[in-house]
């Protein structure tokens, strides 16, 4: 069965940009969830954020998930990090 | 009798304080005769680099601070002796990293950098001081690390790493360090290490944030299985365009400096399957477990379609700087020059001066009688703005008796953001507010700092 749950969501670098936050803190979304849907929906809430399709690291709970139909599990306050890479210095 | 032998013995001790202090001054002497660097404009081979068989006096009191770690002791500082690192880029990142690899005891350093020191490098590239502006900053940089440990073999190169120069020199090299600035030179230096087996130390710093990755290390991921396309070019923030603390690449050096030293000694590095991020704002670490190296990585996986290296700034499809890009999305009639628009001034012509230049930058300095209305704002259509930009027109048309497209002018810092404002303000234009002629003011504010008013600030 397929409940909701809030997770929250820090957009780094050039995503934060991007959306124009650095985070958001009670996102609504299914679960489970693939960690495509989940990525689509990060597009659905921020459509810029499709600059950086297949050019970011998406990130569950401080874990790095790759972006196709692994199946995530989330619970209430998990932490969503999406990070694209800096290439300053 | 024993008043003559007491009186030899004290001539001896003499004579050997003689003896130590000319030892010294030798010492010192031969230390200021070492050869001057020698700045390399091309790779060329370097003779192996000899580990020492023990610590000599003077090694044990310089670095005595660290040996007295039992996470590197004795043999750890034997093992950076013989270690070979490879900087590549002798600025935010690469100075404080240069530094703190040298002041440990590193065998050698090679230190590349094809660009000279600029004033406005100096509040982050903490190497470089007033006077060395205008040198070779792969040379500033292995001057100041001689002063701090004479030691340190260091070789500074004032070349631009390319396709053809990076294998021979990243062979030579035991571990490499990413300090660049750019995109194209971050999958080039990452497709050398792979393609020699070089562990990669790779931090990169913007605005208040950092990452840091040890690739290629131990069956870790390298920078294409994470990043296996690059951004596109116009969202990538450089230093000059996005701003940067001097501080926040000075911290991501310095854990670049830590990773290195852990590998050199042979402790080895926590970092091969880890994104470490720093968030300066929040003064928090973040750490970001990732998977091992990808079987299907273009260049490290099982089958690889990169087996040597490629064109980088064709792959990104940007120039392997940080330089800003010259854009030309504009007709020549578009355009005007700044010593147009000087006599456009000085001929009191009613026009509309508009800078698209975000806020800060606006209070950096501006022309007085320019109206700001940022170029995301334009972008986006805030209301507000259109409707100010709507009053100034009226404004205008007044001014012109009623010339029905009263010319409007638009000027950035450099005249790429500039253009794009042009193209949104003709769509604009007749519809959104009355129509006007838009025209560009080709270098923007730059070029009229460096050809008409020589007294405007530049940055």
């Amino acid at each position: 069965m397929c409940v909701l749950c809030v997770v929250c969501v820090l957009y780094f670098a050039q995503s934060a940009d991007l959306t124009g936050v650095r985070g958001e803190e009670s996102v609504a979304v299914p679960t489970p969830i693939s960690s495509q849907d989940l990525w689509t929906l990060l597009l659905r809430r921020h459509p810029r954020l499709s600059a950086l399709q297949r050019r970011v690291v998406l990130a569950v709970r401080q874990q790095y998930v790759a972006i196709g139909d692994h199946l995530l599990t989330l619970e209430d306050g998990d932490e969503v990090a999406v990070v694209p890479p800096l290439s300053g210095g | 009798m024993a008043e003559e032998e007491c009186s030899l013995k004290v001539l001896l001790e003499e004579k050997d304080r003689e003896i130590a202090a000319l030892k010294c001054k030798l010492a010192q002497l031969e230390k200021s005769h070492a050869p001057a660097l020698e700045l390399h404009g091309k790779v060329t081979p370097l003779t192996p680099l000899r580990a020492k068989p023990a610590l000599s006096n003077e090694d044990i009191m310089r670095y005595s601070r660290q040996l007295l770690l039992p996470e590197l002791g004795v043999k750890g500082q034997l093992n950076l002796s013989k270690t070979s690192v490879l900087v590549v880029g002798c600025g935010g990142l690469g100075c404080p990293l240069a530094q703190y690899l040298a002041a440990a005891g590193i065998g050698r350093l090679g230190l590349l950098d094809y660009d000279e020191v600029e004033l406005s490098n100096l509040h982050r590239q903490v190497l470089h001081g007033e006077e060395n502006q205008g040198h070779a900053k792969a040379l500033s940089a292995a001057s100041a690390v001689r002063r701090l440990n004479s030691t340190v073999e260091c070789i500074p190169y004032h070349l631009q790493l390319s396709p053809e120069n990076a294998l021979q020199l990243i062979q030579q090299y035991d571990i490499v360090a990413d300090c660049s600035d750019n995109v194209p030179t971050r999958y080039l230096v990452n497709d050398a290490c792979v393609l020699s087996g070089k562990p990669l130390v790779s931090a990169s710093a913007l605005r208040m944030e950092g990452q840091l990755t040890v690739y290629n290390y131990r069956g870790g991921p390298c920078y294409r299985c994470l990043y296996p396309l690059p951004p596109p070019p116009e969202t990538v923030t450089n230093c000059s365009d996005g701003g940067v603390l001097g501080v926040v690449p000075g911290i991501m050096g310095c854990l670049q400096a830590l990773e290195v030293l852990k590998i050199a000694s042979g402790q080895g590095s926590s970092c091969g399957q880890q994104l470490v991020m720093f968030d300066g704002l929040g003064a928090k670490f973040r750490s970001i477990r990732l998977r091992p190296k990808q079987a299907d990585c273009a260049v490290c996986g099982e089958n690889p379609s990169v087996t040597r290296l490629v064109d980088y700034e064709t792959f990104c499809g940007s120039a392997a700087t940080d330089k800003c890009r010259k854009l030309n999305l504009l007709s020549r009639d578009q355009r005007i020059t700044v010593k147009d628009y000087k006599s456009i001034l000085d001929n009191s012509d009613p026009h509309l001066l508009l800078d698209v230049r975000p806020l800060v930058e606006v209070d950096i300095c501006h022309l007085p009688f320019s109206l700001n209305i940022p170029l995301s704002n334009l972008e986006e259509r805030k209301s507000e703005q259109i409707q100010l930009l709507q009053e100034k027109i009226s404004q205008l048309k007044q001014q012109t008796a009623g010339d029905c497209r009263p010319p409007v002018f638009v000027i950035c810092k450099l005249g790429n953001d500039s253009q794009k404002a042009v193209q949104v303000l003709e769509k604009m234009s007749g519809s959104e507010v009355d129509s006007i002629t838009v025209k560009d003011i080709s270098g923007g504010l730059m070029a009229w700092a460096q050809t008409v008013d020589p007294t405007f600030p530049q940055y």
